[in-house]
């Protein structure tokens, strides 16, 4: 996928662009999600999961889990969605939560990704979703980040 | 029967004892929770390390609160999912080498199975309510919102959950942004009592789909427009001298969850008929969810079973409790397939 940017008007439409991003996903890929609070991140993840095959009923904000784990039909994990909402930038943490060794062999998106998370599970794919067009309209960019390196 | 039960799925640490009645023996909660961090005060100590160090002391005033030996024990049941599998591994590591050590049972535990039957335990070291089966059960906390049916046999039918964020998620995440600090439910529930919930009303959240899913995170982004829209940013407010239109806003948000809650209780009782329906989770703690479901019930003839406040945060009470239960209906109790499972939905 060439680098997006575009605009959506509900989050039906920011979740479409994340099934659309799955497409193109392997399992080496990690995707960071950015905004605030009620951009959009968790329908797009919702998004990613639908098109990487699992059921969308499986998708639900890891605020409090910290680390959701999604599986396809064969009940084979798909995509993993990390939240770091609730850490503060302690590398210890991360660690605990087994980064980045448990990520492997599925792609992997994060909300709140910061701090030691660069360097740990570093992005292959950047996506930033902004609040400030006003309303339910969301203006949202999409960039690769180079290649997953481990 | 005497079963020690243990708890490190996510925050907490906890170790109790619970007898063949259902009685809470002890209950000791380490929290793990250092409030008031310099990063908005929501700062979870998940190291395992943590979990680590405070289990032996956790388990033993847990017996010692008992008045129990550990010979005494005659079944462990230590959560095994879901969760990140570095805390459960700590818990469930433990209990399987007591389990080995004494000889012992061990049953793996759904930590939402746990919640899902802690609305029949009491305090004060009475028995358990007895199980009404069939039942259906609400739970609902900072994780998750899940509406589920537990028929005769003790299967669990999933009926409802949430597509987004869970109800003690969004409380949490606009009291921070209101500058009210963490966590959030026990401070807006006390705001919300001296406002006016009808001010404000916000529309029910729906997956879209037609399904009965719950949707939160539309509410908690009208929510944090409103508050945008106020100039509140979350610096810090003090509760007891909040702007009325403030004060109603909250009440608003809160009456608003609640009505999303009723609305899939309603539901499903209309669809398929609720003989008893048993809350559970951190925001069973609320005083507006307790107050318009009993009251609901009363009115339908439903009974609604509210589990005391100290069972309804995470705590190992409910996980030994569930646990015998399960062992009770057959479930496996050999510590050596007691496997930790980081994904674990509700009646799989």
């Amino acid at each position: 996928m060439p680098d997006v940017e575009t605009r959506t008007a509900n989050a039906a439409e920011t979740e479409a662009l994340g099934e659309a991003l799955a497409a193109e996903l392997s399992a080496n890929d990690v995707v960071y999600l950015e905004g605030d609070l009620g951009a959009g991140k968790t329908a797009f993840a919702r998004g990613l999961a639908r098109g990487l095959g699992a059921s969308e009923r499986e998708v639900a904000s890891p605020t409090f889990a910290l680390l959701h784990e999604y599986a396809g039909p064969s009940g084979s994990i798909v995509l993993r969605h990390l939240d770091l909402y609730r850490l503060v930038d302690a590398l210890r943490e991360l660690e605990v939560l087994g980064l980045p060794d448990s990520m492997e062999g599925a792609p992997v998106c994060v909300e709140w990704p910061r701090g030691a998370l660069r360097r740990l599970l570093p992005p292959t794919v950047e996506v930033r979703i902004d609040t400030k067009p006003g309303g339910d309209g969301r203006r949202v960019s999409i960039r690769r980040a180079g290649d997953r390196a481990r | 029967m005497i079963v020690l039960g243990i708890e490190t799925s996510c925050d907490e640490t906890s170790a109790a004892v619970v007898d063949g009645e259902g009685r809470v023996l002890s209950n000791v909660v380490s929290s793990q929770m250092r409030a008031h961090a310099p990063y908005g005060g929501v700062v979870p100590e998940v190291a395992a390390r943590a979990h680590l160090e405070n289990l032996p002391a956790v388990l033993d005033a847990a017996l010692e609160r008992a008045g129990k030996r550990l010979e005494d024990a005659e079944l462990v049941a230590a959560t095994a999912g879901p969760g990140l599998i570095g805390a459960l591994l700590v818990g469930l590591s433990a209990g399987r080498g007591l389990a080995f050590a004494r000889g012992l049972p061990l049953v793996g535990v759904n930590h939402l199975e746990g919640h899902l039957f802690s609305a029949f335990l009491r305090p004060g070291g009475e028995p358990a309510r007895p199980l009404a089966l069939p039942f259906h059960g609400l739970v609902v906390s900072g994780g998750h919102a899940e509406l589920v049916r537990v028929e005769e046999g003790g299967r669990i039918v999933p009926l409802a959950r949430t597509r987004d964020d869970a109800p003690g998620e969004a409380f949490d995440k606009i009291a921070r942004r209101a500058g009210l600090g963490y966590p959030g439910g026990p401070v807006v529930d006390r705001i919300a009592q001296r406002g006016r919930g009808d001010r404000f009303p916000f529309a029910i959240g729906r997956s879209g789909d037609g399904s009965l899913d719950f949707s939160f995170s539309g509410l908690k982004t009208a929510m944090l427009r409103e508050l945008e829209r106020r100039g509140i940013d979350g610096s810090p407010l003090d509760p007891e001298r909040l702007d009325p239109e403030l004060v109603d806003l909250l009440a608003s948000f809160q009456r608003a969850i609640v009505a999303a809650l009723l609305d899939r209780v309603e539901r499903v009782h209309a669809a398929e008929g609720m003989q008893t329906l048993a809350i559970s989770g951190g925001v069973a703690a609320n005083t507006e969810l307790r107050a318009t479901l009993s009251a609901w019930g009363g009115e339908h003839g439903v009974a609604v079973l509210l589990p005391d406040r100290s069972f309804t945060t995470d705590n190992a009470a409910m996980i030994a409790w569930a646990g015998l239960l399960a062992a009770r209906r057959g479930a496996p109790t050999d510590p050596a397939a007691a496997a930790a499972r980081s994904r674990w939905p509700l009646g799989t």
